[in-house]
């Protein structure tokens, strides 16, 4: 946990000079008025105070019993989040390529096939189903209106 | 009496066949989503707001409301049955409510559940009305200084009272603000970080975020956690508990309802801290505390009517001051505006027909609900045997869904995937994503606010501390961080004295 507050206060210490930066780009003030600078530039120094903080409070406390465990689950579990993770990122890429129905296909049987472990058969019946329930459901259901591909639909 | 008879306005306003319709939509989502692991109430809220656009507001609302302490009902049911809460509000519930289950008396466990959530909700909704309307009147003083005291108040206390780390918290509270800097600045209309993108101009949307690290992030917690749930192994056969039992829980109901109301109405703690207080409360108050644990109806009765009866009461802030105290009243406040309602202090005197009839909705929700839970409740238990592994694809489908029907944009599904890789890493650090989504919500009104107050006051910064209301909000959060931080000085010194001895 110590790790994880020191690289999230560092990115937040990034961030926050990043604001500071950015807002010099904008008015800090007009004639009574903050100008469209000011509040950023507060914003981050805000974020950089803060971030500063926890810094100095990850070298400074004591390790906790919840600091010495790891939060992050073994491989198994980092490479499950992974890969749900890249499947979505298919599912998106694919939206507007192949249409709503054969990428929510698609992206339903990789899921169960190769995370879940469903024999093949069993994953393309249920990525069947419940891709084809769903485009029923809100294309004609709820009337929305899904990105189509190739196809036309 | 001005109070009776808007509330009958109210009434009339209320029923129609398609508002009673919505109430039921809403509160059978809000039953399986409390149900169902893996979506929170926020995220389904944020998810139906793009089915809403074409509705009005005033159904919209009374659906959107009613999923939100509809979910509240919907947690009790995994709780007792399997030990597995639905929501974080329902994790005391476990303690008491799977032992009654084992004893084979899980039908009285989740019969006291929902009258205890019925009586909450609706005691919670009368309380809701006596503290909004003169809270709303009274909030009718406040300018722009006002507000942004009370904006900043309230955000400090949704962190001082909420989340494990103060520090992470604020910065989770600092971040949302700045993500809600990004698209066209208020003052001149300047495109700001906008990095030449169009679809940032008018900001990043908060059902994004929302949805990206409630939904995505929430299922990729689920998801790694191998959710395998086991069936119900307790037998329930018997669904209603018996007049003993309701006799025996009728002072745990009451006190849980009052706890709940005050806890809730104040902006920060939520649901979850006023269902363990009554907990502790009914445990410390009780002439056999050594049966806690080992299935004491009081135990499920009184956090279960605190829980709900802390919805109502969140309501009042929102209400009457336009100011959310969780992320899920966070996202409601958003859908009001996208409503082109404006809330605050003005709503009730602007819309009095919206209020109303959401005010009285919440009476008869709470009716639907204990009638859906008394006798449905078999039937909600059956959703417990679908299994993860399915449940979750069809999350994520059905999250994409909702963000591109939005703007049908990508460029907005990309950006809530990013979002949910952030909030898997937020929820795996304890980095608190309420204040995040409120600070979103919140930013560009503290904004606006601050740019107000000082042309007003010629750009005189002191019109904080002069105006009297303003210096009252401020001073209260300025005491607040100081006792925040005193308690902070005191474990490090704990902690030094610890190391030195």
């Amino acid at each position: 946990m110590k790790k994880a507050d020191r690289i999230f206060a560092l990115i937040c210490l990034g961030l926050s000079g990043w604001l500071i930066q950015e807002s010099f780009k904008y008015d800090y003030m007009t004639m009574y008025t903050p100008g469209p600078g000011f509040h950023p530039f507060w914003l981050g120094v805000c974020l950089g105070l803060l971030s500063l903080y926890l810094l100095y409070d990850t070298f400074r406390r004591k390790a906790t019993k919840e600091d010495q465990e790891s939060q992050l689950p073994g491989r198994k579990g980092l490479v499950r989040i992974g890969l749900i993770i890249l499947i979505t990122a298919v599912l998106a890429f694919l939206m507007t390529r192949l249409g709503f129905v054969l990428s929510s296909f698609v992206f339903i049987v990789l899921t169960l096939a190769i995370l879940e472990k469903f024999k093949i058969v069993k994953s393309v019946l249920y990525g069947v189903v419940l891709s084809g329930a769903i485009f029923l459901i809100f294309r004609y259901w709820l009337e929305v209106d899904l990105p189509k591909g190739w196809l036309g639909f | 009496m001005d109070v009776l008879h808007s509330l009958m306005h109210g009434f009339s306003v209320f029923f129609t066949p398609y508002n009673l319709w919505m109430a039921v939509v809403g509160c059978f989502f809000g039953t399986m989503v409390g149900v169902l692991p893996g979506l929170g109430a926020s995220a389904t809220i944020a998810l139906l707001i793009p089915f809403t656009f074409g509705m009005n507001a005033t159904p919209a609302m009374i659906m959107i409301a009613s999923l939100y302490y509809g979910s509240k009902y919907g947690g009790s049911i995994t709780s007792i049955l399997i030990n597995i809460p639905g929501e974080n509000a329902s994790v005391v519930t476990t303690f008491d409510g799977y032992q009654m289950a084992l004893q084979g008396r899980a039908g009285a466990a989740l019969g006291i559940a929902a009258i205890g959530s019925f009586i909450g909700g609706v005691l919670g909704t009368f309380g809701l009305i006596f503290v909004a309307v003169p809270l709303a009147q009274f909030s009718l003083k406040f300018g722009p200084a006002e507000y942004f005291s009370l904006i900043i108040m309230g955000m400090l206390t949704i962190v001082f009272v909420g989340g494990k780390s103060i520090t992470k918290s604020l910065m989770s509270g600092v971040l949302g603000i700045s993500l809600g800097v990004v698209g066209a600045d208020i003052v001149q209309g300047a495109p700001r970080f906008v990095f030449g993108i169009p679809e940032l101009m008018d900001g990043i949307d908060f059902i994004v975020v929302v949805m990206g690290i409630f939904g995505l992030g929430e299922v990729l917690v689920s998801a790694e956690e191998y959710m395998k749930m086991d069936s119900i192994k307790v037998p329930f056969t018997k669904l209603w508990p018996t007049w003993k039992d309701i006799v025996d829980s009728r002072w745990a109901i009451l006190r849980g309802t009052a706890i709940g109301f005050v806890i809730g109405a104040l902006p920060g703690a939520g649901a979850t801290i006023a269902s363990f207080m009554s907990y502790g409360i009914e445990k410390s108050s009780s002439k056999h505390p050594e049966r806690f644990g080992k299935g004491a109806i009081e135990g499920v009765a009184g956090p279960e009517s605190a829980n709900n009866a802390a919805c109502s009461g969140a309501m009042a802030p929102l209400l009457a001051l336009g100011i959310p105290g969780s992320g899920a009243t966070a996202v409601m406040l958003g859908a009001l505006m996208l409503y082109g309602l404006k809330p605050g202090p003005m709503l009730f005197t602007t819309s009095p027909d919206f209020v109303w009839a959401l005010i009285a909705s919440m009476f008869v929700g709470n009716v639907i609900l204990l009638i859906m839970n008394l006798p449905m409740v078999p039937l909600f238990a059956l959703s417990l045997r679908i299994s993860y592994s399915l449940l979750y694809p069809i999350i994520i489908v059905i999250c994409m869904i909702g963000v591109y029907s939005l703007n049908s944009s990508m460029f907005d599904i990309w950006m809530m995937w990013v979002f949910g890789i952030i909030g898997y890493f937020m929820k795996k650090y304890d980095i608190s994503g309420a204040p995040l989504i409120i600070g979103l919500v919140l930013g560009p009104i503290l904004e606006q606010s601050l740019y107000r107050a000082l042309s007003l006051a010629h750009g005189s910064i002191l019109v904080f501390v002069t105006r009297p209301i303003s210096a009252t909000l401020l001073a209260i959060a300025v005491v607040m961080s100081i006792v925040v931080s005193l308690k902070t000085i005191k474990t490090v010194r704990k902690q030094l004295s610890d190391e030195e001895g």
